[in-house]
């Protein structure tokens, strides 16, 4: 059948690039979240549900 | 049935940029003096009164790692101009095109935003303060205004590069005292002689010419610099020995910073000496190079006492 190509302005090294970026990104992001959360469990200390409220 | 071709020539990107790659980025940050700054935030740390967790610690020097990589990054984006004309310079990332200002300016101050506030609510706030204030402080006061407008830009902005360790004590101690001022006065002392030997040589003396950065030697000439390099040299000897004053440090320390002073004073003064020819110039690479190492010795000093658990001295100064 026919095929269509898109006029993407974007090159495969363009896309490469971008890929490469975006995991970097998603690496640090989920270096934030486990940041907070083990921050979060080291500021609040041990035996955090048998404290009275 | 036929197939028809729809394949269209590529158009050009109706949008600028996005051309970095995760590696230019990483350059903006100016790795090596991220390195000097995580190790002299460290001895801080460590040579602080009083503990700190190591989680909390590790997060303390991450935050003040990353703040400082904002603050290249941003100086970077302002000192783009200057940095296309300097041979040192042009290959960073935005004069070389790969990045640009804006992208290095969005890309600084999310880092500096960030750091800030992960130091500040994760460790304490009178270190996030402090780490704003640094930020601040090397972009606006140094990069900004004084690089450009006077000879004592170095002496004035080398401050920005003091911090660190500072830092790192507060986030142990919540408040600034005698001990991490004299760390903080330790660099700022070392700064002025370890830059103007650099800015000695030939090269990179012809490079701030051209781009017209007032530093020392192209402002004030060779012979000036040189008496301010020892002058400042002499000053930094007794600054050095300040830790042992303040209760930081003990005999082991003051008797190798000793040392390591008299060596720097050497230095500097063949540099003084030295103003001809193939001597002068080896004398202040010479000059550069072993400053460099002198600054990580006299601070692995003071984490080698603190480790082998040797006694500080009674405090006289805070």
């Amino acid at each position: 059948m026919n095929e269509i190509v898109t006029n993407s302005p974007f090159g495969p090294e363009d896309m490469a690039r971008r890929r490469k970026r975006a995991i970097a990104l998603a690496l640090i992001l989920a270096a934030l979240v486990v940041l907070f959360f083990v921050t979060t469990l080291v500021r609040l200390g041990g035996s955090v549900a048998e404290r009275a409220f | 049935m036929s197939d028809i071709d729809l394949t269209l020539p590529q158009s050009p990107a109706a949008v600028e940029g996005g051309q970095g790659t995760v590696k230019d980025y990483f350059a903006l940050l100016k790795p090596r003096v991220m390195s000097l700054v995580i190790f002299t935030a460290f001895v801080g740390l460590i040579a602080a009164p009083g503990t700190i967790h190591p989680w909390i610690g590790f997060v303390a020097l991450l935050a003040i790692a990353v703040g400082a990589g904002a603050a290249g990054a941003l100086n970077m984006w302002y000192d783009a101009d200057i940095d296309a004309v300097m041979k040192r310079t042009a290959k960073r990332p935005v004069p070389a095109g790969a990045i640009l200002p804006g992208e290095a300016l969005g890309f600084g101050l999310t880092l500096a935003i960030g750091s800030v506030l992960v130091l500040g609510l994760l460790v304490d706030y009178v270190a996030g303060a402090l780490l704003a204030f640094t930020i601040f402080f090397y972009i606006a006061v140094y990069t900004m205004w004084l690089k450009r407008w006077t000879a004592q830009n170095i002496v004035i902005g080398g401050a920005a590069g003091a911090f660190p360790p500072m830092i790192g004590w507060v986030a142990v101690t919540g408040s600034v005292d005698m001990g991490a001022i004299a760390l903080f006065l330790i660099i700022f002392m070392w700064t002025p002689p370890h830059f103007w030997a650099l800015a000695l040589w030939k090269k990179i003396n012809a490079d701030y010419t051209n781009a017209g950065v007032p530093m020392l030697p192209v402002v004030a000439g060779q012979d000036e610099t040189r008496r301010q390099i020892l002058i400042y040299t002499l000053l930094l000897f007794p600054i050095t020995l300040l830790p042992s004053l303040t209760g930081t440090t003990g005999l082991f320390y003051t008797l190798a910073a000793a040392g390591l002073g008299v060596m720097f004073i050497y230095h500097s003064i063949r540099v003084y000496r030295l103003r001809e020819g193939v001597e002068a110039e080896t004398a202040c690479k010479k000059l550069f190079g072993f400053s460099t190492l002198w600054l990580f010795l006299i601070f692995a000093l003071i984490l080698v006492e603190h480790a082998a658990g040797f006694k500080p001295f009674a405090p006289v100064l805070g």
